[in-house]
């Protein structure tokens, strides 16, 4: 992997420094020579590949009846996945800074696109108007959502510095702007990618140093409005109550997550293997939503705590580069990039093993969609640029040996061997 | 963050933790309750996955026809369809609870009304959501039609939305295309495919097939998504029965037993039609019968096969096989005379009596009269033991062996221990004793086909779906019954019944030498344990052409109301069920001119009945009379003798140049030949008194 962030000529070089101008911390001027964090990149490949035979495995059924096309699913995935593979490398070399000038542009157009979908512009199924057609294309604008909120509430939160901690400035604005997110999500209905922009808003909120007073009292409004939601829309309703009664609505409204659950449960420890499963037969949506159940069932509890592991090494390693991101812009980047795939995962998992009512959320990389799988790789891709911005030359790294004695000689010099290292030069920057 | 202040830095630090500390919470959470779900329950889940996707189908074979000796159906399996309903099926994309009711209804009513039901019934079995509904089963085609059209989205009129979840499924449904014919034999199938009386119960094992169960995998919506094994219906449908049964035969059977029952008001009729050279049986038939179609409306009396179920004292017909046991044994010669005792015999305490009063008579005169001395004489000379295994050797007191349920093997020896001397001299005549009408059509055979006993036979064959014979039963002699020439001599006897003189006359016909016997046995009264005065079990056993003989027929009326004597009421029933059976199959009349050329019949009431119910269609001979003609030449009309004294009634009787026969005193309750008969000048009237009460 020799990607490197590419030298533009002048004109480029200008934009760049204009859309860099208000941050204090500068693109590393060394950046472009450092490996991008092979781990995170590595993990991310294996769970769009993983994804692949996934959906294959659980869609051959619905392929056949719907489409007469046991491959119907899967040609359309690996399309995606090539799509998706090739900007993640793409936006992995892009510097993310660039994304800075971008944000409002992009913030507006994917509000259009949501409040089109909600205007009655969009394309049905499964009784929700959840996508806009484009051509032949069918896109997600929940999904593009996602990524635009973490990049506005990253720039808002960075430019905003100190400000955060104020209710006018710093909290009260972000959530307006989340709450018309919501609330369009809402209307398509689509419960669960409103609950996913709801719990990243708290979630860089949080992390930007917003009073915890006021992100509670949020969150209890916010509970009070998904209670009202539930309450007011006698389908979620029913729904709920069926969650909360698995076993007497297992042949009509808890159908799908009594199905889910016994799809795990029938895999056991090691699972029936790879394409042996047939719970697909009773699983509606096997290969989109509940593509976690046939996983379970198909590589037991082994696969699926292996799933977990990557899924957990995913986020570490993303909670890593945002540690080590050279600017503030680039940690809350980085951070909401990984909770957006870490609440994602887990929440869709508790779904399929029936923790959680059911709500429609995409298991990141593995599930079916082309906007879902699309939007998490141009994310992973930014991560993976900010992963590659955070680390330093070993030259830096090398103290010089008589230093290295004195050093050790002050105790008081940080908790951490490497990170008072890493960071120093920075901090010089910044006071 | 390194451009953050180390103070704001750290607190981030610390925030994130905080957070990832609250996510990998969720996700450990996660993992615990998937290793509970996963490896704790897993086996149990895996169960019940497995018995959510595997049917067990039980592939329900095609069961086998039953047919009669020349391939006409007479039990067939046809499928029947029958409307089930998947109602989450039928409510797929529907959630709100009130729309779904609402759905319901609508079909409900729409369902109701294609299947002629109650639209609430429906309602109520479709709100209970299940997965699978029989709505109505084994349904007419025009209802199974109007479901398609309910199910089918392009046949709707505007606004009206097709049913959805419905489907139509055969189910095999028995049929006999005959109705009552041969109802009793061939018995009936439960709804639950298992044969249930007759031929079905017997044979069920055979007709039923193999109940193949084939392991497959459905699919949410109910549909195999693929089955192990192979589907060879063939190989798994149920055998055929060939019945020995002449389909036409048993049609002349049924209706002949039909008129007779209704005219001679009998309790039972019963009837067999055997080949006494193969022991084939025919047609056999009794009455009541009923319709195996609506097997739930008829009365479980009715469903009884007679034929080989009820043993009855058979009477007179027993002289045939005390006859042929005497010839056999060597104590009794063709030619030996034997006194008759004037009528009145006394044995022991008890007197004997015989309808026609003779004195020394021939064998086959005591035979033609029916003599009832002249038989004990010639039984008791024979000896108890003799008697008795050759009754035994004629197949009486055991099973015929007929593949029918519920086979009663009469009673030789209801004590259990060997005859008194009263008891042989009755057994000879046929009280005392008791045997099935098949039993008797068996050994009757045996002396039409010159002593063999054959084993009859009811089903000829068994062949699998694809036509290979799987069981056969080729013509099989149980035993010599007596030696051949004892047979043809007794034959010749017994042609004497039906000869002028004999009792038998009624029985014969046109063109055909008749052999037989008749009898008219007094039932003993289960109240009394005496013998009834007014019960009788009249019979006729014979078979024709004598001299090379195709068929037998046993003809037995249980307690006719109106008329008694075999000769009378059987054997009329006898020559008509022969006359038609002959020239069904076809058997040339023989050259030799009819023994008795002019035998009036005008007396028989089962003529009328049969000419008003089937005018023409049996051309009878010119000699037949109505009642109301002129008596043909040398012939007399029986007066009316009824309720006169003795005294008078002879008078009366004697006056026209009959003789008459007194039984009893007192009033004239019964007479024979019926008031009104014509009848030759010079033949005897019996008549019967009894003392006004």
């Amino acid at each position: 992997m020799n990607l490197r962030n590419v030298r533009r000529a002048a004109p480029v070089e200008a934009v760049k420094n204009l859309v860099s101008a208000p941050l204090e911390a500068r693109p590393n001027e060394e950046a472009s020579q450092r490996p991008v964090d092979l781990v995170l990149a590595a993990t991310v490949v294996a769970l769009i590949g993983f994804g692949v035979v996934m959906v294959y495995s659980a869609s051959t059924v619905q392929g056949t009846t719907q489409h007469h096309d046991a491959q119907f699913f899967l040609k359309r995935q690996g399309s995606f996945a090539i799509v998706a593979l090739a900007l993640f490398f793409l936006t992995s070399v892009i510097d993310y800074h660039r994304l800075y000038k971008l944000t409002y542009p992009v913030l507006g157009s994917v509000g259009v696109l949501l409040v089109m979908c909600v205007a009655g512009l969009g394309h049905s199924g499964g009784g929700a108007t959840r996508w806009l057609s484009v051509g032949p294309v069918h896109i997600q604008p929940a999904e593009l959502a996602k990524l635009a909120l973490v990049s506005w509430l990253s720039y808002s939160l960075s430019k905003k510095a100190e400000k955060v901690k104020t209710f006018t400035v710093g909290f009260l604005p972000h959530l307006l702007v989340a709450g018309v997110f919501v609330v369009l999500c809402m209307k398509q209905p689509d419960f669960g990618s409103a609950v996913v922009l709801l719990l990243l808003t708290f979630t860089m909120l949080f992390v930007a140093g917003a009073k915890v007073g006021y992100i509670l009292g949020a969150t209890i409004m916010g509970s009070g409005f998904a209670v009202l939601s539930i309450v007011s829309k006698s389908y979620r309703y029913a729904r709920y109550l069926a969650w909360m009664d698995m076993d007497a609505h297992r042949q009509d409204l808890a159908y799908q997550p009594f199905q889910s659950v016994m799809s795990f449960g029938s895999g056991g420890t090691f699972g029936l293997g790879i394409g042996r499963g047939l719970q697909t037969l009773y699983l509606p949506e096997a290969h989109n939503d509940f593509v976690a159940a046939i996983v379970g069932e198909e590589l037991g509890f082994v696969g699926v705590l292996a799933l977990c592991a990557v899924f957990f090494t995913l986020v570490a390693r993303g909670v890593r580069a945002a540690l080590r991101a050279p600017d503030d812009y680039g940690s809350f980047l980085a951070f909401g990039i990984s909770a957006m795939f870490g609440i994602q995962a887990v929440l869709n998992l508790s779904v399929a093993l029936a923790i959680l009512p059911t709500k429609g959320l995409t298991l990141p990389f593995i599930s079916y969609g082309g906007s879902s799988l699309i939007m998490n790789a141009l994310a992973a891709g930014v991560l993976l640029n900010v992963s590659r911005q955070g680390e330093k030359k070993a030259i830096y790294e090398t103290p010089a040996p008589p230093e290295v004695a004195s050093r050790r000689a002050e105790p008081e010099e940080g908790e951490g061997m490497d990170e008072p290292l890493l960071d120093a030069p920075s901090y010089e920057g910044a006071e | 963050m390194r451009n953050l202040p180390p103070e704001r830095a750290k607190w981030m630090r610390l925030r994130m933790g905080i957070l990832c500390g609250i996510l990998a919470i969720g996700l450990g959470g996660f993992v615990s309750s998937a290793y509970r779900v996963q490896v704790e329950d897993g086996p149990a889940w895996r169960e019940t996955a497995l018995n959510q996707r595997n049917r067990r189908l039980h592939v329900e074979p095609k069961r086998g026809s039953v047919y009669d000796r020349n391939g006409a159906s007479l039990a067939i399996s046809v499928e029947v369809p029958s409307v089930t309903v998947d109602v989450v099926e039928l409510l797929r994309g529907v959630e709100k609870p009130d729309l779904q009711a609402e759905l319901i209804r609508d079909a409900s009513v729409r369902l109701a009304a294609a299947l002629k039901l109650d639209a609430n019934e429906v309602q109520a079995k479709l709100t209970s959501k299940r997965r699978f509904i029989w709505l109505k089963r084994r349904i007419p085609g025009d209802e199974a039609a109007q479901i398609r059209v309910l199910g089918d989205p392009k046949a709707q009129a505007p606004g009206q939305k097709a049913i959805k979840g419905l489907s139509i499924d055969g189910e095999g449904k028995r049929y006999y295309p005959g109705r009552e014919l041969l109802g009793p034999v061939l018995g009936f199938v439960a709804p639950d495919g298992e044969g249930k009386d007759g031929l079905e119960l017997s044979m069920n094992e055979e007709l039923r097939g193999h109940l193949e169960e084939m392991h497959g995998i459905r699919d949410r919506a109910g549909r195999m998504i693929f089955s192990e094994g192979a589907t060879d219906e063939q190989a798994l449908a149920g055998h055929d029965v060939h019945l020995a049964i002449d389909e036409g035969i048993q049609h002349v059977v049924e209706r002949e037993l039909d008129i007779a029952q209704r005219t001679y008001e009998t309790k039972g009729a019963m009837l067999v039609v055997m080949d006494p050279m193969t022991g084939e049986v025919l047609s056999l038939a009794s009455t009541p019968g009923y319709n195996p179609n609506d097997y739930g409306d008829s009365e479980v009396e009715a469903r009884r096969d007679r034929v080989i179920s009820d043993r009855f004292e058979p009477g007179s017909v027993m002289k045939v096989f005390t006859f042929s046991a005497a010839l056999a044994a060597g104590s009794l010669k063709p030619t030996e005379q034997i006194y008759c005792e004037k009528g009145t015999y006394k044995l022991a305490n008890v007197t004997i009596h015989d309808t026609h009063v003779s004195e020394w008579l021939a064998p086959t005169q005591i035979l033609a009269k029916s003599s009832n001395i002249g038989t004990l004489k010639i039984a008791l000379n024979l000896g108890e033991p003799g008697l008795y295994s050759a009754f035994r050797r004629f197949g009486f007191g055991e099973a015929t062996g007929l593949p029918l349920p519920g086979e009663a093997q009469g009673v030789l020896r209801p004590k259990g221990r060997p005859w008194f001397e009263v008891e042989t001299a009755n057994a000879s005549f046929g009280q005392g004793i008791s045997v099935t009408t098949m039993q008797l059509a068996v050994a009757m055979s045996a002396i039409a086909n010159g002593g063999k006993l054959m084993e009859p036979i009811l089903v000829r064959k068994i062949t699998d779906a694809r036509g290979n014979v799987v069981r056969e039963w080729p013509p099989h002699v149980r035993r010599e019954a007596v030696p051949a020439h004892v047979a043809k001599m007794m034959s010749e006897m017994l042609t004497a019944v039906v000869e002028e003189g004999g009792t038998g006359v009624e029985a014969a016909m046109n063109g055909y030498r008749v052999a037989g016997k008749t009898a008219t046995a007094q039932k003993a009264d289960p109240a009394t344990g005496k013998y009834s005065e007014d019960k009788y079990t009249a019979s006729f056993v014979g078979f024709v052409p004598a001299e090379k003989p195709r068929l037998v027929v046993a003809v037995v009326l249980d307690e006719p109301m109106i008329g008694r004597y075999g000769g009378d009421l059987a054997g009329p029933l006898f020559r008509r069920v022969a006359e038609s059976s002959l020239r069904y199959l076809g058997v040339p009349p023989s050259n030799a001119q009819p023994h008795i050329g002019q035998v009036s019949r005008t007396n028989d009431p089962a003529d009328l009945a049969l000419a008003t119910l089937k005018p023409k269609k049996l051309a009878d001979p010119p000699t037949e009379n109505t009642m109301m003609g002129p008596p043909p030449p040398n012939t007399v009309r029986v007066p009316d003798a009824s309720g006169l004294a003795a005294r008078d009634a002879v008078r009366a009787v004697g006056s026209v140049g009959l003789v008459p026969e007194i039984e009893g005193t007192g009033k004239l309750v019964r007479q024979n030949p019926q008031p009104g008969s014509p009848v030759p000048k010079g033949s005897s009237v019996r008549l019967v008194f009894e003392p006004a009460s």
